[in-house]
């Protein structure tokens, strides 16, 4: 930065005295700048971009000091060790008892102990308790329903996501910086097992409450799950329920053989109108308004009851496979 | 809005990974103090690291809090957020007042305010509450008996009227004040 502030004081001060001295001409940009800067530039030309550094590579880094910090920050308490063993990416520790190896230390010392472990188990953890808590709080939704929403809350996209807005990228040691999708949701696994290990299995429910079930907040559950055959499905809870067949009727339609054609369906049954819906042709709008109507009867509109996030799952209804 | 700001980032006040829900998480992760140990314009932080800096790392003990001394450099605040961001702040010649209450500012933003520029005040993921528009929302129970093609409804809304139109209207307007008239004089 230095060289380049000299520089642009030279352009100043040759630009002030150019306009004095008019006869005589001095240079005041050295002969060897230009060459310079472009032999900096060909070089980093060359190398290509480069990737973002890890902060742990700065010299204000105290990695005990960043895993306290870890787990302070969501109040918790863990064990400094375990938290850094679910940290270690079983790539990082592959690589390093490679480069061990090579050293010729012996084959005794060479065990890093890495997250596979805890990562199973938190894993193991995160799915009961999130299966058991769409259960409560989605009562009405069939078996196929719930399993759509836990596999989006247990989707390798949100775990990462979460992870990384726990601030775990800088911590974990893995063999690529920064870690991918794949290790971060792993590591927060991990974590999970290891709080479970530190304070207890109670603990590690309610951070799965905090901070994966609340994923769910103000999204929309359609996006997340659609059922493929509405109408089929409406029938069978229709039948569960002993209620008369769905009866879909026209209720309107506009611009008839027109591009912009729009119908309106609504399904009806017991004398009761289940769920109307609109679209372009009145199979479409068929099939909208039995997700309407399936929406209503599982619960599910988008004027529904927000989630309640500081529900109480009881351990004994947690399933643990 | 100045043009400086045109190229701001600019966004919405969002709460980071739902935060607050369930529990919350103070967004700051490390602060760095680098100051210069005999300078003048870093008295303000030196007496902020000898009297309050200890107290700020026990109440905050989230927050990762490094020290760094410089030889003649101006003293420096930067905070580190959990989405990454990174904010930066001169102290130069502050007194340690206006320094704790930077630190707080630091402490209670979810990034860094003062590279991002706000489009509103308040955001919200569904705009509207009554759902969209559709052709057979609010209409007229006309409609329903309506058949067609119907040569009422497939008039122009905007047809003038003719000029036989304009003279029949004065012809029958004519025609009752003459009645009206007639019925006065019967009257009296």
């Amino acid at each position: 930065m230095s060289f380049l502030r000299s520089v642009a004081s030279c352009l100043l001060t040759g630009r002030v005295q150019a306009q004095s001295q008019t006869g005589q001409a001095r240079r005041h940009i050295k002969r060897w700048v230009a060459p310079t800067l472009r032999e900096l530039a060909h070089r980093q030309q060359k190398k290509g971009p480069q990737g973002p550094e890890p902060r742990s590579g700065y010299v204000d880094w105290n990695y005990r000091s960043e895993l306290f910090a870890f787990g302070k920050r969501l109040s918790e308490n863990f064990e400094l060790p375990v938290l850094q063993q679910a940290f270690t990416d079983p790539s990082y520790a592959h690589k390093e008892e490679e480069r061990q190896r090579k050293f010729g230390i012996e084959e005794e010392d060479l065990k890093i102990a890495h997250n596979a472990h805890l990562a199973e188990k938190g894993g193991h953890l995160a799915t009961a308790y999130v299966e058991a808590y769409l259960k409560q709080s989605l009562p009405k939704v069939p078996k196929e329903g719930l399993e759509a929403l836990a596999n989006y809350l247990l989707s390798t996209e949100t775990l990462a996501n979460v992870s990384r807005h726990l601030g775990s990228i800088e911590l974990i040691y893995s063999s690529e910086y920064p870690p991918s999708d794949k290790i971060l949701a792993n590591s927060l696994k991990a974590v999970i097992g290891a709080l479970s290990d530190s304070s207890g299995v109670e603990r590690a429910f309610t951070f799965v409450r905090d901070f994966i079930c609340t994923q769910l907040n103000q999204k929309d559950l359609l996006e997340i799950w659609t059922p493929v055959e509405p109408f089929k499905l409406l029938k069978e809870a229709c039948q569960q329920r002993q209620w008369s067949e769905p009866e879909p009727r026209l209720q309107g339609d506009c611009g008839k053989n027109t591009v912009l054609a729009a119908y309106q369906v609504g399904i009806y049954s017991n004398r009761q109108m289940l769920g109307k819906g609109f679209g372009e042709t009145v199979q479409t709008a068929k099939e909208m308004a039995a997700i309407d109507a399936l929406q209503k009867l599982f619960d599910l509109h988008d004027n529904r009851r927000p989630f309640d996030f500081s529900l109480q799952v009881e351990t004994k209804n947690v399933r643990l496979g | 809005m100045s043009n400086s700001h045109l190229f701001l980032k600019s966004g919405f006040p969002r709460a980071p990974l739902q935060n607050g829900l369930g529990r919350y998480v103070c967004q700051l992760q490390r602060i760095t103090l680098k100051f210069c140990k005999n300078n003048g314009s870093s008295r303000g932080m030196r007496d902020f690291i000898e009297n309050h800096l200890v107290d700020f790392a026990k109440e905050n003990p989230g927050i990762v809090v490094y020290v760094k001394p410089r030889r003649h450099r101006t003293p420096v605040l930067v905070g580190e957020y959990l989405n990454g961001e990174r904010e930066w702040l001169s102290c130069r010649n502050s007194t340690q007042d206006e320094i704790s209450k930077w630190i707080d500012l630091l402490k209670t933003q979810n990034g860094s305010s003062s590279s991002l520029r706000l489009r509103k005040m308040w955001h919200t993921d569904v705009p509207s509450i009554q759902g969209p528009w559709t052709p057979f929302m609010l209409r007229s129970p006309d409609a329903l008996s309506q058949k067609y093609p119907s040569s009422e409804a497939s008039k122009p809304l905007d047809a003038p009227t003719t000029a036989t139109e304009k003279l029949i209207e004065l012809f029958k307007q004519q025609k009752l004040e003459d009645e009206a008239d007639i019925s006065k004089k019967h009257a009296k």
